[in-house]
């Protein structure tokens, strides 16, 4: 009887005990131990581990995701960082519909729902900006502290590379503009070969700078110790700010759906194609960007709230 | 015949549990599987430990192997205490009115 339990161990092993890798690995490191052992003392005892607890684990998993691991402190670090991500990832995005719709006012002069939608991206936008601005100086002083108490060697590297990247970004960006001004406005809109190339070049610097300087400020956020009123006001901006960009996201939709239906050449700078295509690869590039960027935002306003409760 | 009503709360049911003592993660699923009838799936007693053990209402211990006994803290009394006097004012209100619903139904018209 015995053999046979042992053997149906084995046959489960791969099983349920697999999903634990669903779990965050914090979460794994501090309970996985512990849960392996049960389910496997389940198996030996004879009882049902198939489907039903396959699916339990499956759940638990999600929402030790979407709480985080840690107090209260390390859940709102977690959902900070989270958000400083989303953002990033949605400014690129913001960034593609920005360069897309450089002309569609043109095209397209009279159309009010596209010029609301449109105007209400601007300034949510703006509002965002400002929100994340606020947010970074609130943590400015423990972030000199950090630096003053032996942080700077910890972040050397990334300070520099960050820098280096704006550095050469912002060369790249003046270079690219006086040669710019030397080429005629369908050389600049795709006709011109070497100068595409050198625009996607400049894009990907751009994204790597931004990228740079938001794994330094994920860094000093997981060293940072911010004071209990600071961490409450974060703790309000995370989910504010993750609010704003789902608003983003669907005045963005809205906005392309309304110029995709009345002027679809209008997205492509004026295409004289008979039947311009809307799904333009380079928005739907940036509708997905934004729409993972609010799904992380999302993932680290949910866990700032959480925080937020106990602190 | 009615059927034996079970409440299915994960954090009042492990805190229940500990309060006769410590227990590793087995222990208290067939120990609340006895008292209250409920079956905890492994995940959702987990669940509920990491949350129990976030909010300092209960504390491991070093175990043996790779089970971890856990048991009550003063503040996981306190508020095992607190919620039991809220089910009990629940339990006895529903009580009262069912007794006054029985007396009406059962007087002679």
């Amino acid at each position: 009887m015995t053999a046979a339990r042992d053997r149906e161990a084995r046959r489960f092993r791969p099983g349920p005990t697999a999903l634990l890798a669903f779990y965050p690995r914090a979460w794994r490191r501090r309970y996985g131990d512990e849960l392996d052992a049960l389910i496997l003392e389940m198996q030996a005892d004879g009882r049902d581990t198939g489907a039903r607890v396959r699916a339990n684990l499956l759940q638990a998993a999600a929402r030790e995701r979407l709480h985080g691991s840690g107090d209260s402190r390390e859940r709102m670090r977690g959902g900070a960082c989270l958000l400083l991500w989303a953002w990033a990832l949605f400014v690129v995005g913001g960034s593609i519909v920005a360069k897309t719709s450089e002309h569609w006012q043109q095209a397209l002069p009279a159309a009010p729902d596209a010029s609301a939608a449109f105007s209400a991206l601007t300034w949510i936008a703006v509002g965002v900006a400002i929100a994340v601005a606020c947010g970074i100086a609130l943590a400015l002083p423990a972030t000199l502290s950090l630096l003053r108490d032996g942080g700077w060697p910890r972040l050397r590297m990334r300070v520099l590379t960050a820098a280096g990247l704006s550095v050469a970004a912002i060369g790249a960006t003046a270079a690219l503009l006086t040669w710019a001004h030397t080429l005629s406005a369908s050389a600049r809109n795709g006709h011109d070969v070497v100068y595409g190339c050198a625009f996607l070049a400049w894009v990907a610097l751009l994204t790597a700078s931004l990228l740079a300087w938001t794994a330094l400020a994920t860094r000093i956020t997981a060293g940072v110790r911010l004071t209990r009123p600071v961490l409450r006001i974060h703790a309000w901006l995370v989910p504010a700010v993750a609010v704003a960009m789902a608003a983003m996201t669907v005045a963005t939709l809205v906005w392309w759906a309304t110029v995709a239906g009345e002027a679809p050449a209008a997205l492509t700078g004026g295409s004289r194609m008979a039947h311009a295509s809307p799904l333009v690869p380079a928005l739907v590039l940036a509708a997905v960007l934004m729409l993972v960027a609010t799904s992380l935002a999302g993932l680290g306003a949910n866990r700032a709230m959480s925080a937020h409760r106990e602190l | 015949m009615p059927t034996k009503s079970r409440t299915n709360d994960p954090p009042l049911l492990i805190l229940t549990s500990l309060a006769s003592g410590e227990k590793h993660g087995y222990a208290l699923l067939q120990d609340i599987e006895r008292f209250a009838g409920a079956t905890l799936g492994p995940g959702t007693l987990y669940g509920a430990i990491t949350r129990l053990e976030e909010r300092g209402m209960i504390e491991p211990l070093p175990g043996s192997g790779r089970r971890r006994p856990y048991r009550l803290t003063a503040a996981g009394a306190e508020e095992l205490r607190v919620a039991l006097a809220d089910l009990r004012a629940i339990a006895d209100e529903g009580q009262r009115r069912l007794t006054a619903r029985i007396a009406v139904a059962g007087a002679p018209a």
